[in-house]
């Protein structure tokens, strides 16, 4: 399989001589093309700190990140940003769409930085629209969107550009079950139809239990591999409480 | 320990006070140089007869100061304003610390004064240095001369403006001790979570009320451009209310409306950040439709006025030209004799005045004909020049000197003298760069005729000299004719025309600047003696002629820069808080890949719009405003336009542009530290 994403042995210190933290200890792992990635762990223990380095918001100590071939760990600031632009796409948390777009436009400005063709512009919204199930929702501006529908806008914009690795830091944090339930399934959907390849954040055993694999860390340190294989998804959400519960219970899930 | 953190926290936010800073030593600095102007009186060689206007002004001055020191006031607090807001966090994060309110009063007290203290500083250094090139421009106003240039300082001036400003920041920091006291922690540490209400309008209102705003204001154009500057018309008001109100509407439905348009034009729509700037733009202009329009129409008056001004002053300079040829010029008419038959030089000897060695005078006869100039030109009056005549001095009879008369005028100015044949006369007038039919009459006809007699005229170019120093009707029109001629012809008047030679030019201007002045004023006292002589030296002519121009271009011209820094400020420190309030948007545009190019362009073309969008419409405004005052004030040397326009827009980009510069820097400073 093609690797996408190769993180090896990185290391990210926060703070000062004295009083250094280890946000992130001797990491290394990787995501083939089209896997569905979860990382899980407690309050802590640097999951916001690895998604920042691989998104190249923030910079690791030591080590490499390889996406795509490209060590990001070397660029310079504007291929950087270059390469955020057209090679990755984000859903965050707290979906940060542009209060003052529309739908549409928020998912076209995705595209429109990458100085894609209006009439290309328009397609790959409508179609990226149908698969998410927000063709409705595309004149509508954020304030009149539920939070389901605004993370599935947002979701729209960080896979339309076609990214190679789309970074999701606990994108159902701010949503109800239902909601969240909708939104999993339809990063299944593209995982499964468009081939995109996704590496997903949470502190959640239910929503971690739609990935394939995840990967369990604590105290920046890699902690455990789960590999979801042939099981059904309640099986899998089953072991994932396992790990949960050894890692000292202080992860929360909301069945 | 309170003042020096004081002192890092102006030096940590320096940036955030950049627009704050300038406008408070714009504003000294304009307020002190005007507030100067009595002491550069002192380096210039103003004589008596302009020191009245210098007073005038200064006085004028003292009263517009403290208006203007009302509205500078209004702007520091309104800058003050959006520093504390952009701080409120910062303050609260001083509160949760467990710092007292008493003690971040304090800090923030120091802060005002330190940054009031040295904006004063500067402003005043600023200010001694405009004051410099304000003193040359007023020896050029008042048509001074400037022997020598001088240091002006005026301790007077530095005094007020400490005294003016040190009220201003005392007011500053009342309001801040008011607001920082209404605060409450939660909202402090909220506030830059708030995000301002978006206001979404239906897009087929926008475009109607925009249509509805652009024919409003063609009205309004329409109308004035037929009623002309004819204040108490009733049709003119209407004018200004449509204006007013089309320019309201506009700005109200503008965004709406370009959003539409755009939208449609996909290529533009679909580009860069685009979307983004085009939403930014609407959302500005929605919550400050309000102010921008306010701002608009202040541009529009202020480039209106300083226009007018300037080509007032530049006409003005046209028409003086050859009406203070001499030292000293006088008239008697034979109507304001109080006996019939008096000649100037019999009233003269009975009031006991003598002429100096040192000066040479010439007293002659002002004839008059049975005709007018209106009569001469009538021929040459068609549909495009019906109005010239006028308003224009030309009900009189046309005047008349001989030629001895004449050239004794031109020795006595140190000219050429001319000779005339039995049958010549020579036409002198400057009514030729003002009314069209002159010229033309000029050139077909060849005589006038007098008492039934043809006189060819000699000249072939106009003479464009007064015989006569004349700062009230600067329209002459007079013809000097053979002396057989003047038997047959009505004596108007008896003159006397004086050179004060080179020695005591001083002596002899203030005895005859003192002799016109007791009939000048109303119910001189000589009057009653000798009748009513009118006289004036050169300089009281000047002093009349250039004395109120400059006043009012002076007054002018104070109020238009400032009204323009206010404009500008407020523009700038709109556009600063909306960065402030917009800074989540950028932090999730560079999340999602935006490079920082594109949020400088995008933030370049933010604050070009705002700036440019009230500016555009003023402009516009004003071109058909200046139209019309150009009528009304009859501004007959086009080119006066051009070069004031050259001037005014100097002044106006130099501050509207730094202002835009500033808040460009500014906004994208917010951005990037955010
Ligand atoms: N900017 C920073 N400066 C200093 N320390 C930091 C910084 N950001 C994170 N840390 C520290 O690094 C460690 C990992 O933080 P991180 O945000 O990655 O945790 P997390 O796994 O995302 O936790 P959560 O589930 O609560 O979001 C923590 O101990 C945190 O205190
Ligand atoms: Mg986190």
């Amino acid at each position: 399989m093609e690797s996408i994403l190769n993180v090896s042995k990185i290391e990210k210190y926060y703070g000062n001589k004295g009083n250094i933290t280890k946000a992130i200890d001797n990491i290394s792992f990787k995501v083939n093309k089209g896997e569905f990635v979860g990382i899980m762990g407690p309050s802590g223990s640097g999951k916001t700190t690895l998604l920042n380095c691989i998104s190249t918001i923030d910079q690791v100590t030591t080590g490499h990140i390889i996406i795509n071939d490209k060590d990001i760990t070397d660029l310079k600031s504007k291929p950087l940003e270059e390469f955020r632009r057209d090679e990755l796409g984000f859903i965050f948390q707290d979906f940060n769409l542009l209060d003052t777009l529309t739908g549409f436009e928020n998912i076209a400005l995705a595209l429109t930085i990458q100085m894609r063709k209006p009439n290309e512009i328009d397609e790959l919204i409508k179609s990226v629209a149908a698969t998410l199930d927000i063709s409705d929702v595309l004149t509508k501006y954020p304030y009149q969107m539920s939070g389901g529908q605004k993370q599935r806008v947002a979701s729209a914009r960080a896979i339309v550009t076609n990214p190679s690795l789309v970074l999701a830091d606990e994108p159902t944090g701010a949503l109800d079950s239902k909601s969240s339930r909708l939104l999993l399934e339809s990063f299944e959907q593209l995982n499964h139809e468009q081939k995109a390849t996704i590496l997903m954040v949470t502190h959640d055993a239910f929503t971690a239990c739609y990935a394939q694999r995840i990967i369990v860390i604590k105290d920046g340190k890699i902690f455990n591999e789960l590999i979801r294989g042939n099981s059904s998804r309640k099986e899998f959400f089953n072991k994932i409480i396992e790990v949960v519960a050894l890692l000292g219970g202080d992860m929360t899930n909301d069945i | 320990m309170i003042f020096k953190m004081a002192v890092n926290n102006v030096k940590k936010s320096f940036k955030d006070y950049t627009i704050y800073f300038l406008t408070l030593t714009f504003s000294v600095c304009i307020f002190y140089s005007f507030n100067s102007i009595h002491a550069q009186s002192a380096v210039l060689e103003v004589g008596n007869s302009s020191i009245s206007y210098m007073q005038t002004l200064t006085n004028l001055i003292s009263i517009a100061s403290v208006f203007i020191s009302v509205i500078l006031t209004g702007l520091i607090v309104y800058a003050n304003n959006f520093i504390i807001k952009r701080r409120t966090k910062e303050l609260g994060i001083y509160m949760t610390l467990g710092m007292g309110k008493r003690k971040m009063s304090k800090i923030f007290i120091y802060e005002t004064l330190i940054i009031g203290g040295l904006s004063l500083g500067v402003g005043l250094v600023l200010g001694i240095i405009a004051s410099q090139v304000l003193s040359v421009m007023t020896a050029n106003l008042f048509a001074l001369n400037m022997t020598r240039f001088k240091f002006v300082l005026s301790i007077d001036a530095i005094i007020k403006t400490i005294v003016y400003f040190g009220i201003a920041f005392v007011i500053v920091m009342g309001l801040n001790q008011v607001i920082i006291s209404k605060y409450k922690l939660i909202d402090m540490l909220n506030a830059s979570k708030k995000n301002e209400d978006t206001k979404v309008k239906n897009p087929v209102i926008s475009v109607s009320l925009f249509l509805v705003s652009v024919v409003l204001i063609g009205l309004s154009y329409n109308l004035v451009l037929d009623v002309g500057l004819s204040t108490r018309e009733p049709l003119f008001l209407l004018s200004v209310v449509l204006g007013i109100l089309g320019t309201g509407l506009c700005f109200y439905s503008l965004a709406g409306f370009l959003i539409l348009m755009i939208q449609k034009t996909k290529k533009v729509y679909l580009k860069n950040l685009n979307i983004f700037t085009l939403r930014q733009v609407n959302n500005k202009i929605n919550t400050n439709f309000m102010s921008i329009s306010i701002i608009c129409l202040m541009l529009f008056v202020t480039i209106v006025s300083l226009f007018t001004m300037f080509s007032y002053k530049a006409n003005l300079d046209e028409s003086i030209k050859g009406n203070t040829s001499f030292d000293a010029s006088a008239v008697l008419y034979t109507s304001q004799t109080n006996e019939e038959g008096d000649s100037i030089e019999e009233a003269l000897d009975q009031l006991d005045f003598s002429f100096n060695d040192s000066e040479e005078y010439l007293f002659f006869n002002e004839y008059a004909l049975d005709l007018q100039v209106a009569d001469i030109v009538s021929p040459y009056i068609d549909a495009s020049n019906v109005h010239e005549l006028e308003n224009r001095a030309d009900d009189r009879n046309i005047k008349v000197f001989t030629l001895t008369d004449y050239n004794a005028a031109m020795q006595l100015k140190d000219e050429q003298t001319v000779t005339l044949r039995d049958n010549e006369l020579l036409v002198a007038t400057n009514y030729g760069d003002k009314i069209e039919s002159i010229n033309r009459f000029m050139e077909n006809e060849d005589a006038i005729s007098i008492n039934n007699q043809p006189y060819t005229i000699k000249n072939d170019d106009l003479i464009m000299d007064n015989i006569e120093n004349q700062p009230h009707n600067t329209d002459f029109f007079y013809l000097v004719v053979p002396d057989d001629l003047s038997e047959e012809l009505t004596l108007s008047g008896t003159r006397v025309n004086v050179d004060f030679g080179d020695d005591n030019r001083e002596e002899s201007e203030a005895k005859f600047a003192a002799l016109f002045d007791c009939f000048n004023t109303i119910g001189g006292e000589f009057t009653q003696e000798v009748g009513f002589i009118q006289g004036f030296t050169r300089e009281q002519a000047t002093a009349i002629l250039y004395g109120n121009s400059a006043v009012i271009i002076f007054l002018g011209l104070y109020v238009g820069i400032v009204v323009l820094i206010s404009s500008a400020a407020v523009l700038g420190v709109q556009q600063l808080s909306e960065a402030n309030t917009s800074l989540n948007r950028y932090t999730t545009l560079k999340k999602i890949g935006v490079t920082e190019k594109m949020i400088n362009r995008t933030i370049f073309i933010q604050t070009l719009i705002a700036f440019m969008f009230p500016f555009v419409l003023a402009v516009i405004h004003s071109i058909i405003g200046i139209i019309v005052t150009s009528d009304a004030f009859a501004t007959r040397n086009k080119n006066v336009i051009g070069s004031s326009s050259l001037m005014i827009s100097i002044v106006i980009a130099l501050i509207y542009g730094g202002y835009f510069y500033v808040t460009y820097v500014g906004y994208k400073n917010i951005v990037k530290n955010s």
